[in-house]
């Protein structure tokens, strides 16, 4: 038995590592051959492969099909009453098919390469008739499907928690899911606060507040509802919570760079490193609310949480790119200032000014001939 | 009772002499008068007019530079046709332009001399009798009698103040005196019987120059000549009018009493002042004062230049933290805009870079002022080296108070601009 040192973090199953070990179980089940009846594990399992229910016989004789005789009952109308018979013999497993009408099909669900779909067809010959199983292979009756395990098959290595998971285990709690959704709101209101050029009712915020918090929680439910029709655990709480908290997390992130912008004198990069940093955040939002919501594998999480960030931006950049006209009247400048406690620079001289100011006009020609 | 009827009897008898004079005015000048039209060549209809008047007995016409700027622009769009009194009508070209005064010369095709209109040698008084000329709103040639009022206080480029109604359609006609010679040339209305008018000695100017060309001229004019005419008028305009705003006294005056903002002593700049000290509910008590040149270079119906604003905002909170005061503030200074109007064609976008600035001059002293400052530019197209400017700047040193200094200029070279700025810039202050 060879050893899977392949790491894998994920608690859904690798199929490719699963089918590269399990040819050569066989050849070892085939040496081995005065191996009596082995335990075989039968697993029913839904189309996109969720384990249903799980069977462990012990018996050199298996009988699947629709009627009340067999070992393994399904229900599936598609299936014949005695649809298939699995059998032990000279240390192998072999599968036959009893003149089902839908007829069976045998295959190694993570062989997708070689995709060699074996039929198991009531018409064939004898020798096609019975076909050897191996381990993980998935027999298909039906419209239902059947995976094959024997005992030393290879699960994968534990995942161990990850530091997210002592992080999501404090956000969830209802109290810290509570803390930060009152926090936002404190926030969302003292932003309505800081931009009402009137006097300012106090219930009337809140009231903003609210409704913004309610919007802003649309996300994570919308979430929390897909992982639970996709049969995942909801996580309602945790998905709240993390939300919630990245939402504070980019205000402050926000207001650091408004500081930052306050105090330097216009920078390309300053312009550049914000919008990589927003989409930064937004991915690793996405990014956690995948990790809690769905059991997927790290990379298809990567490339989910890449896929929702690149259609929120590239569809908002399009959006404003849409509606840019053709030409600005109106000058683009940036006019952040703060109160006097949040200036920490030096102030520049007006001769120095004056002199990098020159710049632009040498590009405001250049612009004006480009464009001709 | 007597005395009133003698009164009246003077009234009528001087009104009677007048539309007499008037008809007779009309009558002798009429030849020499026509309609200007502008055609678009596609569509053939008339897209603008205007009047003019014959001013040499080979067929040059003078009119309004903004009657005939779409050709001057797009001069394979339209095409300038003449109307005149017998309704003949025929094609013209345009020779000579001055956009800061208005003017234009176009010539008409002749076969003989031709009578034309004498250009005065002398101003007229102040209260003289003046006609002028024109066709309003394509209702024919008229004849409307008004009074030389001066020249208008508060120009830069001179402009008489005649007292009599000037409509549209009549820009470009001539205004004449008792002697039927031309002392001015309609160019603009501000409302009930105050009309504007170029006065005759800039037209002179630009025929003298024309004619020294014509004499002097070896090749032909190049294709690009009008457009090479305008762009070294713009040039001297706007060195003309930086060097009376750079070298005239810039005034410190103070603003609500705590600021100090330069007031440049030049007629021609006017000044007003507003505040919102009425309102008792608004929570930023706000003092603004701005000043500008009321007058702008037409060069199409959506491209002006030559303009200069400037403004200054003191803001106080009344009752409020400085984060809010600042996020207020920020809100005032988040919209500002070009002065001028101008389009793609025209002009680049604009580019902008901003800095925290402290004026030296300030430095060390109780005026000191911490700054936020924003500069941006847009470059001309057609005028290679003109560009429009725009600064903001907004004091960041206090926590309940702000003052914004602000200016645009359209027109100007990039010397002159910084100039001014680096004025400006040290100009503003605390008190």
């Amino acid at each position: 038995m060879e050893i899977n040192n392949r790491v894998n973090r994920d608690n859904s199953i690798s199929f490719e590592d699963i089918d590269k070990r399990s040819n050569k179980t066989n050849d070892t089940t085939f040496v081995d051959s005065n191996r009596i009846n082995d335990e075989i594990i039968i697993e029913e399992i839904s189309r996109n492969h969720k384990l249903l229910h799980r069977h462990r016989i012990k018996q050199n004789n298996i009988n699947i099909g629709r009627d009340y005789h067999n070992d393994i009952i399904l229900s599936d109308p598609y299936i014949c009453p005695k649809h298939i018979s699995l059998r032990y013999s000279q240390g192998a497993w072999l599968l036959s098919d009893n003149d089902s009408i839908n007829g069976t099909k045998l295959e190694n669900s993570n062989d997708k390469k070689r995709k060699n779909k074996r039929e198991v067809k009531r018409n064939l010959s004898q020798e096609s008739h019975q076909q050897i199983i191996h381990d993980g292979d998935i027999i298909t009756l039906g419209k239902s499907q059947l995976r094959v395990v024997f005992k030393d098959h290879h699960v994968a290595d534990t995942v161990a928690f990850s530091p997210f998971e002592h992080i999501i285990d404090i956000i969830r709690n209802p109290l810290a899911v509570f803390l930060s959704i009152a926090l936002f709101m404190l926030i969302a209101a003292y932003n309505t606060y800081l931009n009402q050029p009137s006097e300012t009712n106090i219930s009337q915020l809140f009231v903003g507040a609210f409704s913004k918090s309610i919007l802003f929680a649309l996300w994570p439910i919308c979430i929390a509802l897909i992982s639970h029709l996709t049969k995942n655990e909801p996580r309602i709480l945790a998905q709240l919570g993390i939300s919630f908290t990245f939402y504070i997390l980019i205000w402050i992130v926000n207001l650091i760079e408004e500081v930052i912008i306050f105090n330097t004198a216009s920078n390309p990069v300053m312009d550049i490193a914000s919008t990589l940093l927003a989409v930064s955040m937004a991915f690793s939002l996405f990014w956690l609310n995948c990790y809690i919501g769905y059991h997927l594998s790290a990379k298809r999480r990567i490339s989910v949480a890449l896929c929702i960030t690149i259609l929120l931006f590239g569809g908002s950049y399009l959006l404003q790119y849409s509606k840019k006209p053709e030409f600005d009247p109106m000058p683009r400048y940036d006019a952040t200032i703060m109160a006097p406690s949040y200036l920490l620079a030096p102030s520049n001289n007006v001769a120095d000014f004056i002199e990098e100011s020159k710049n632009l006009f040498t590009q405001a020609s250049e612009a004006a001939q480009s464009e001709d | 009772m007597k005395t009133f009827f003698i009164l009246v009897f003077i009234l009528l008898s001087y009104r009677c002499f007048a539309t007499e004079q008037a008809e007779e005015i009309f009558a002798q000048l009429t030849p020499s008068l026509y309609q200007i039209k502008l055609i678009d060549k596609a569509s053939g209809e008339k897209s603008s007019i205007g009047s003019g008047f014959q001013i040499s007995k080979d067929g040059i016409i003078a009119t309004n530079y903004h009657v005939i700027s779409s050709y001057a622009r797009h001069p394979d769009k339209y095409r300038i046709e003449y109307l005149d009194h017998n309704g003949n009508t025929g094609e013209m070209d345009l020779v000579s332009v001055d956009v800061i005064n208005d003017l234009a010369l176009v010539k008409r095709p002749t076969v003989s001399d031709m009578p034309y209109f004498l250009l005065s040698d002398r101003e007229p008084i102040k209260g003289e009798q003046l006609f002028a000329l024109g066709n309003p709103h394509d209702l024919g040639m008229i004849v409307v009698p008004g009074t030389y009022n001066g020249l208008k206080k508060e120009s830069f480029n001179e402009r008489i103040h005649f007292t009599g109604s000037i409509n549209s359609g009549m820009s470009g006609g001539p205004v004449v005196n008792n002697n039927e010679k031309v002392v001015g040339i309609n160019v603009a209305t501000s409302g009930n019987q105050i009309g504007f008018l170029v006065p005759h000695d800039k037209l002179v100017t630009l025929f003298k120059a024309y004619n020294n060309r014509v004499q002097t001229a070896v090749e032909p004019v190049a294709k690009d000549h009008i457009e090479k005419q305008i762009a070294e008028q713009l040039f001297a305009n706007q060195n003309k009018l930086m060097d009376a705003l750079l070298n005239n006294t810039w005034q410190s005056k103070e603003l609500a009493g705590k600021a100090m903002i330069p007031i440049i002593d030049v007629p021609f700049i006017r000044c007003w002042g507003d505040s919102n000290a009425d309102k008792t509910d608004a929570i930023i008590e706000a003092v603004i004062a701005n000043c500008s040149l009321d007058e702008s270079t037409y060069l199409s119906s959506h491209f002006f230049t030559g303009g200069v604003e400037i403004e200054f905002r003191y803001m106080r909170a009344k009752d409020l933290s400085d984060d809010k005061f600042y996020h207020l503030y920020q809100q005032q200074i988040s919209h500002a805009g070009p002065g001028n109007r101008a389009m793609k064609e025209d002009v680049s976008e604009y580019q902008c870079r901003h800095d925290l600035i402290m004026p030296e001059s300030t430095i060390n002293t109780d005026k000191v002022i911490n700054n936020k400052t924003i500069f941006c530019t847009r470059a001309y197209k057609d005028f290679s080296g003109l560009f429009d400017v725009l600064y903001l700047s907004a004091s960041v040193d206090k926590n309940q108070q702000g003052l914004v200094s602000h200016f645009t200029i359209a027109g100007v070279n990039q010397e002159n601009a910084m100039a001014f700025t680096s004025k400006f810039m040290e100009a503003v202050s605390w008190k």
